[in-house]
């Protein structure tokens, strides 16, 4: 028995396709008895956090006035800037990335194991859901999905060790890549070794190799103890629950574009689409960014 | 015409396979119950080991109804579910479930506080061997926190899981 133990480590570090068909259906069958144990849960924390915002109500509106008063400020700046932004668009020609299509999920599963930082969610390929797709939740990128069955469907978390992300570090515009180590920060490779990258830049995914979709707010750039930058995700790792898996596919074929007759703002028909076509991610991410910069 | 061996009543028969199956399904549903996320209720991120005191508990008490290819199971189902290694908790529990049995003399019958002391010294054999080939696995130094916050819990819940297990062995004794 211990060696047949000993043989499955060796065999299953070849990550075979019989060892990952296995996983998939196993999680399949073990995801209808984890929604149902998980509603309680949720139901639960709903009152847990109920009870948590009774305390503080008062704090929270008066927090809550500051912010709107500064968000209404933003929204005036985000106008100015989407009508200057779609003039210049239609100025350059610029092709508008297409809108992205989302399927609505539950945290069903937590990852168990103490190595992996994977969870479960209870949509699957009968959704649409397909291998590769971008996670995220209200705050930004929460992960990607790694395998989907037709009922279930496991996330690759950004904190996992196998997790491998392009990101773009903003204003500065800096490439690297994203790499978990089961921390809870994920730190940051090839990174140039002179950048203006500093701790409190904001990092969102760069689109690099066309898996997910470009501009996913995902978090924060800190500096650890020992000088070393790592992100420190929007999304919280530990109150997951409603995400939403973005369907977006690499635009591979772009029809050819003519330069507009008139340098106007197009209005829906020819080439473009409407420049409002704004991935949903990026609305409700806007908001927490903006708060996590301060 | 031959007569039929007389043989244990259906009733006595029942109680048997039960106290082979239900045994267990305790312990795969303390498997299963590892994957639901009640820490989040709090905020936190701990998922206790509950499958670890399923083997343990029936490894000092009842090794005969709890065999090897049990632990076997439920530690390959853990593996399977949490997408981790393949395997792993699978040897883990194997090798503590044989210490346990090789030790369970000095443990079975004595105080509550000692079957306790024997959880907190298996789940310090299973958190260390299990971070090892974690960490050999994938060929990096893992952090040891994780492992250890998840020891912690599973150990401070012992006590809880042990007096249901207790409940249900004593129903399988008085049945069977």
């Amino acid at each position: 028995m211990v060696t047949l133990a000993a043989a499955l480590l060796l065999l299953g570090r070849a990550e075979t396709y019989v060892v990952d068909r296995a996983r998939q259906v196993v999680t399949d069958l073990a995801a209808p008895l984890l929604e149902l144990a998980s509603r309680p849960v949720s139901a639960a924390r709903r009152v847990v956090e109920s009870t948590d915002q009774y305390a503080y109500v008062f704090d929270e509106n008066e927090r809550l006035r500051e912010e709107n008063a500064r968000l209404l400020a933003w929204k005036e700046a985000a106008l100015k800037l989407e009508a200057k932004v779609s003039r210049f668009e239609a100025l350059l020609n610029v092709q508008v990335d297409p809108s992205i299509d989302y399927v609505t999920g539950r945290v069903v599963g937590d990852s168990g194991g103490p190595f992996v930082e994977t969870i479960i969610a209870n949509v699957g390929s009968q959704q649409g859901i397909v291998s590769g797709q971008a996670v995220i939740d209200t705050d930004g990128l929460i992960g990607r999905i790694v395998a989907t069955g037709p009922q279930a469907s496991r996330i690759l978390l950004l904190t996992d060790l196998n997790s491998r992300v392009p990101i773009l570090v903003e204003p500065s515009q800096v490439r690297a890549v994203l790499a978990g180590d089961n921390s809870a920060w994920p730190r940051l490779e090839f990174l140039p070794a002179v950048s203006e990258a500093q701790a409190g830049d904001r990092v969102v995914t760069s689109g690099d190799g066309g898996l997910l979709p470009p501009g996913l707010p995902i978090g924060t750039l800190v500096e650890t103890e020992d000088g070393f930058l790592r992100v420190q995700t929007f999304a919280d790792r530990s109150r997951l629950d409603m995400v939403r898996v973005l369907q977006y596919e690499f635009p591979r074929e772009i029809d050819r574009q003519d330069a507009p007759a008139a340098l106007q703002p197009p209005k829906g028909d020819g080439p473009f689409q409407s420049p409002a076509t704004v991935p949903p991610a990026l609305t409700q991410g806007g908001t927490s960014a903006g708060e996590g910069g301060t | 015409m031959s007569f039929e061996p007389i043989g244990p009543t259906p009733a006595a028969r029942a109680g048997k396979i039960a106290l082979l199956v239900l045994p267990f399904l305790a312990g795969f549903f303390c498997m299963l119950l590892s994957f639901v996320p009640f820490s989040r209720i709090f905020g936190v991120e701990i998922a206790p080991a509950f499958g670890l005191i399923a083997v343990y508990y029936w490894a000092v008490q009842r090794p005969d109804v709890f065999p090897p290819y049990g632990v076997f199971a439920i530690g390959l189902f853990y593996d399977l579910l949490s997408a981790g290694p393949l395997g792993l908790w699978a040897l883990v529990y194997l090798i503590v479930y044989g210490l346990v049995i090789s030790q369970r003399q000095l443990i079975i019958g004595r105080t509550f506080s000692l079957f306790w002391l024997g959880f907190l010294i298996s789940s310090a054999v299973a958190g260390f061997l299990g971070w090892a080939l974690a960490s050999l696995y994938f060929g990096q130094f893992l952090s040891p926190a994780t492992v250890l916050v998840q020891m912690a819990a599973t150990v401070a819940l012992f006590p809880l899981f042990a007096k249901l297990f207790e409940q249900l062995l004593q129903r399988l004794l008085v049945q069977g």
